[in-house]
């Protein structure tokens, strides 16, 4: 590999300001370990507007210490975009986009045991007329493969720079540095023949795309080129629209081309294929066939039609073995440090209304979500895990038949997985899924999936239900277990329902490429996990601290007099007025007015419920420790002096939580997600109805019942 | 089984496990074509079916790739060899 020609300039052209690379490729080539390669932890994660399709930028340094900015782009098969997030990579690169700089220079890496296939997103990112560096990647394994790469005539024929790299061991990245740091990036040589039919076409739409959407003559070939190939289905918010002249021409010619008979778009994509295979016989030798290789033989087992079911049953049961037992040490420790910073608190300042906003509005709130930290911590690790591995493909690949039955596609099974823990990184993990109607019921029925903040519900429910300790821990587990169970079955029927009502559409197809096994690279596993987690608390630190402070506020005005006792004071503030206005509409559920005040201030999030509950019951329990708040709850009674937690109550509650969309975070997502309020007040309005009408029908036929 | 005479075009999902096939024709609209070509499944590629009833796993070029049933079947092969 040759050196930088140079040693002194700064990199990109000398110009003061920091290059912008952008790194794009193939999924499952490799991309995010390159990226971390570079980047190491300077990275940031964020969104792009409009989308949840997530923005990372870090910074790599040159050979001589400057800054470069990165951004990794979602992994795409080709710019013909099917999916919101491989729009964005599409967007990016042609400059569509105003929240993103059009990037200066383009690292574009390719999985060396597929060349071929890789090559057809280089071929259309070289049109883009920008200086590319070409990353072969997996040297190692194509070698292993009985390949080898004439990488110095790639080269030649591309015209840019080619980088032999391994990623995953840091062999190449070196030289990558070296490539980045050149001030002079050569443009790319190569040429293909576009259809003669089309040229003159191609022609127009450019000179349109330069003089009325203001676009660069190479970016706008490659634009008009893409333009013709592609359909432009997905079209993703933050994207400027086509000028209506460019539209025009455009529709003119797609006429005029439909009336001869032109198949314009599969002559465009053809002769693209030929050029690229022509360069792919030339550059790739098979020097010999290879057997099984380790992937096929965990293959035969994992996607095994029985081995395979086995194998996600014992991974899944293990996954949530860790969330419920490992997590259970940490979340101690965060309960007593923020029971401690409250009373340290309450200890320094005076009492009165600033201390008890501090205490028992930001620090309780904050808290109590933060206590959910370690489980989502566990479960991303896991996931982190089993998508580095490789295995996830796997598990989608065996969930298929079983989601094809409700009319989904294996690809929804890693959003509805995700969603136990909590459903907002569920439906932020929709982003891969193409079709958007498929895209759309997942994301409706993902916060069915009981999430970890259902669990303190459960937990206080299960023990008001089942007192004492003579009750085996069997039948605790099986109570949750049964929760569970109800959400999941839940988010399948209204799957299927969906499907086949409001949203019809074909059905499913999936295609999706099964990356070979790797050892896990703990690093990356890490940095995704700090990643969410980084994310997680941003959110509790604003949103949820915002909503504690009105939650305060509402339980702590207008003020009972002095002498008051806490339940007295909710009683007759904000909150316990709409509890009682409430009580009519939950009173054939079996719920009162103080249970009321639960169900509307765990709206912001569905743990509020049971520090609400210690409020309302004047006890001084914890999140964690439920016996004194059980006994108080056993002691409510209604008016009429019947007891208010009888057992049927508790599992009527707990059915309701199973079901209820009781979570502002999740709304808000949804919001952003399909760019409007109309999806989310549905989804709350189906959910909460099926809810009440679950618990109505299961508290009256419980009554009825006798018990 | 008798050995009935191989048809011309077989779909991925009747050419049978192990079974290699070689892609004489993608059905469907051009947004499938388009993508099952993106994936390495162009004409005249050869396929290896690996598994599969429902959902189809196939290797080609080297990558595992799993297609639904009605993926699989838009995909016509002409079988070559297998068991």
């Amino acid at each position: 590999m040759a050196l930088p020609p140079h040693i002194s300039a700064g990199p990109a052209g000398g110009s003061s300001r920091t290059p912008v690379y952008a790194l794009v490729g193939n999924p499952n080539c490799g991309k995010s370990t390159l990226f971390n390669a570079l980047t190491g932890l300077k990275q940031k994660v964020g969104n792009y507007p409009g989308v949840t399709v997530e923005k990372k930028v870090g910074t790599a340094y040159s050979q001589h210490g400057q800054p470069m900015t990165v951004i990794d782009l979602p992994g795409a098969y080709s710019l013909a975009a099917r999916s919101p997030d491989e729009a964005v990579t599409r967007d990016v690169l042609l400059g569509r986009r105003s929240d993103t700089a059009q990037p200066d220079r383009i690292l574009c890496i390719v999985d060396a045991t597929n060349l071929e296939r890789n090559l057809y997103l280089v071929h259309q990112i070289l049109d883009l007329g920008r200086p590319v560096i070409l990353v072969v990647n997996m040297m190692d394994l194509a070698a292993q493969a009985g390949l080898s790469l004439r990488l110095s005539q790639l080269e030649n024929q591309l015209g840019i720079p080619v980088i032999p790299c391994e990623a995953a061991n840091g062999r190449g990245i070196i030289e990558l540095r070296l490539a980045m740091s050149r001030p002079d990036l050569p443009l790319s040589r190569h040429a293909w023949a576009v259809p003669a039919p089309i040229a003159p076409a191609i022609a127009e739409i450019q000179a349109s795309l330069i003089s009325h959407d203001h676009k660069g003559p190479l970016i706008a070939r490659a634009e008009a080129l893409l333009l013709l190939t592609d359909q432009d289905s997905v079209r993703v918010a933050g994207s400027t629209p086509l000028h209506p002249r460019t539209a025009e021409i455009l529709r003119t010619w797609e006429k005029r081309w439909n009336d001869e008979g032109t198949d314009w778009a599969g002559s465009l994509v053809n002769s693209r294929y030929d050029a690229i295979g022509r360069l792919a016989a030339e550059v790739v030798l098979q020097s010999g066939t290879s057997g099984p290789t380790t992937s096929d033989k965990i293959d035969a087992v994992a996607t095994h039609p029985l081995w395979g079911w086995l194998v996600l049953g014992a991974v899944m049961l293990l996954l949530f073995l860790s969330i419920f037992t490992l997590a259970e040490y940490p979340m101690n420790w965060i309960d007593a440090h923020v029971a401690a910073l409250a009373n340290a608190v309450k200890g320094a300042m005076a009492p009165g209304d600033l201390r008890d906003l501090i205490t028992d509005g930001a620090i309780a709130g904050v808290g109590g979500v933060i206590i959910f930290l370690p489980q989502i911590l566990i479960l991303f690790f896991f996931i982190g895990l089993l998508e580095s591995t490789g295995y996830m493909a796997r598990a989608a690949f065996i969930m298929d038949r079983l989601m094809s039955r409700v009319g989904l596609n294996g690809k929804s099974f890693i959003p509805l997985l995700s969603s136990y823990a909590c459903a907002i990184p569920g439906i932020m993990a929709t982003r891969t899924i193409e079709d958007s109607k498929d895209r759309l019921v997942t994301i409706l029925v993902a916060p069915l999936m009981s999430c970890s903040a259902r669990l303190p519900v459960y937990l206080l429910m299960i023990a008001a239900l089942v007192p004492g300790d003579r009750v085996p821990l069997l039948t605790k587990v099986g109570i949750m277990l049964l929760m569970y169970a109800l959400g999941t079955v839940g988010a399948f029927g209204f799957a299927w329902l969906f499907k086949r009502t409001l949203l019809k559409g074909a059905p499913p197809l999936m295609i999706m490429e099964l990356p070979p096994y790797r050892l896990p690279r703990l690093r990356d596993v890490a940095l995704h996990m700090i990643e969410r987690a980084w994310i997680f608390l941003r959110r509790a630190g604003t949103v949820i601290l915002g909503i504690s402070i009105v939650l305060w506020f509402l339980t702590a005005y207008p003020k009972a007099p002095a002498d008051a006792t806490p339940a007295q004071q909710l009683a007759q503030s904000f909150a316990g007025r709409a509890g009682h206005l409430l009580e009519p509409a939950i009173k054939p559920l079996g719920f009162d007015w103080q249970i009321g005040i639960g169900l509307i201030t765990s709206f912001a999030a569905r743990e509020v419920f049971v520090s609400t509950m210690g409020v309302v019951f004047n006890t001084e329990s914890s999140d964690k420790d439920t016996t004194p708040l059980r006994k108080a709850m056993l002691a409510a009674r209604w008016p009429d002096g019947r007891m208010l937690f009888t057992p049927l109550t508790c599992i009527t509650l707990m059915i309701f939580y199973v079901f209820a969309m009781q979570c502002m975070s999740t709304i808000a997502v949804v919001k952003r997600e399909t760019n409007g309020w109309k999806w989310p007040i549905f989804q709350t309005a189906y959910m909460t109805g099926t809810a009440w009408i679950l618990s109505l029908v299961v508290y009256q036929a419980g009554r009825g019942l006798g018990f | 089984m008798s050995r009935s005479p191989i048809p011309a075009y077989l779909s991925l999902c009747q050419l049978p496990s192990g079974g290699v096939g070689r892609v004489c024709k993608l059905e469907g609209d051009m947004e499938f074509c388009q993508r099952v070509r993106e994936m390495g499944i162009g004409e005249s590629t050869f396929v290896t079916k690996v598994s599969g009833t429902g959902t189809i796993l196939c290797q080609v070029n080297g990558t595992r790739i799993a297609l639904s049933h009605g993926a699989a079947k838009n995909i016509l092969v002409e079988q070559l060899a297998g068991r």
